[in-house]
C-alpha cells in the first residue's frame, strides 16, 4: 500500500500519475492498465479541483494506491462538496461539432476505463474507490 | 508532452508526443490557437506518438476544431489508432474531426 497528499492544484497532478509509472515498474503492471488508471485520475483530480470547493484555498486530496489479486485499487478523498460521480448521465456522445460539449465525458471516460467505480459519502468527505483488473 | 512542429508544402505539421493530460493540455492549446489564428491556415496534427489523451485535450481540440470553422482554416488529425484511438472512439470524437492515416495523407489533403 501506498499513499499520496497533494494540494488542489494542477501542477501537482504529476505527482501522483508518476507514483502510478512506479507501481506498474514495480509490479510489473500491463502498459494499459496503467495509462487507463492515469486517465481516471487526471478526470477525477480535475473535477475535485475545479468543482469541490467554492473558494481558490489549497485543499488536501488523499489517494491510497493498493495492488491486490490481479486488481489496481486507487482511493481518492476529498473534503469537497458531496459529489457522486455515478450520477451523472452519460453525454450525448452523437451531437454535431458546434453542439459538443465536452462536460461529462471526463466522468464516462472513468467509468469506462475503469472495472470498478465505488462511491461513498463518509462523513464531510467523498470517497472515491477506483478498480482496474489486470492478468499477470 | 513534447510538440514538435514543421512546414510542409505550406501545411504546418504539428507532431505531438507523450500524455494530453489536464496538466499539459494549457500548453497545446495555446500553440492550436496560434497557428489557426490566421484565416485559411492548414495545419495537421500528427498524434501517432501520443500516449494517451483526458478529457481536458478533448476540449482543446474541440475549441481548435471551432476556431479552424470560424477562420476558414482547416485541421486534419493523423495517426489516430491504438489507445487514442479507442478514447476517440469512447468520447465520441471520431466524427467530429478530419481523421486521416498518415502525415503524409494529411499533408496531401490540405497541399
Amino acid at each position: 500500500m501506498v499513499e499520496i497528499a497533494i494540494v488542489s492544484r494542477r501542477a501537482e497532478f504529476g505527482r501522483v500519475t508518476s507514483l502510478v509509472e512506479q507501481l506498474g515498474v514495480q509490479h510489473r503492471l500491463p502498459r494499459e492498465v496503467i495509462t487507463d488508471v492515469c486517465i481516471a485520475l487526471d478526470e477525477i483530480l480535475t473535477n475535485i479541483t475545479d468543482y469541490a470547493y467554492t473558494d481558490d484555498a489549497e485543499y488536501e486530496i488523499h489517494i491510497r494506491f493498493e495492488v491486490l489479486d490481479n486488481v489496481l485499487e486507487a482511493v481518492i478523498e476529498d473534503s469537497g462538496a458531496p459529489f457522486n460521480p455515478l450520477a451523472i448521465p452519460a453525454p450525448d456522445v452523437g451531437a454535431p461539432l458546434h453542439e459538443r460539449r465536452v462536460g461529462g465525458v471526463g466522468i464516462h471516460f472513468v467509468r469506462n476505463l475503469m472495472d470498478e467505480v465505488v462511491y461513498d459519502r463518509v462523513g464531510d468527505r467523498n470517497r472515491l474507490v477506483l478498480r482496474k483488473r489486470f492478468k499477470t | 508532452m513534447d510538440l514538435h512542429e514543421e512546414e510542409v508544402s505550406g501545411v504546418t505539421v504539428v507532431e505531438v508526443k507523450g500524455r494530453i493530460d489536464s496538466t499539459t493540455a494549457p500548453a497545446l492549446g495555446e500553440r492550436l490557437t496560434a497557428n489557426l489564428g490566421a484565416p485559411k491556415v492548414r495545419v495537421v496534427l500528427d498524434l501517432s506518438r501520443l500516449e494517451y489523451i483526458s478529457s481536458a485535450g478533448f476540449r482543446i481540440l474541440l475549441l481548435a476544431a471551432k476556431r479552424a470553422d470560424e477562420t476558414g482554416s482547416r485541421l486534419v488529425l493523423c495517426g489516430v489508432a491504438g489507445k487514442v484511438r479507442q478514447l476517440f472512439d469512447l468520447g465520441g470524437f471520431l466524427d467530429l474531426f478530419t481523421i486521416v492515416g498518415s502525415r503524409d495523407e494529411g499533408i496531401a489533403a490540405l497541399a
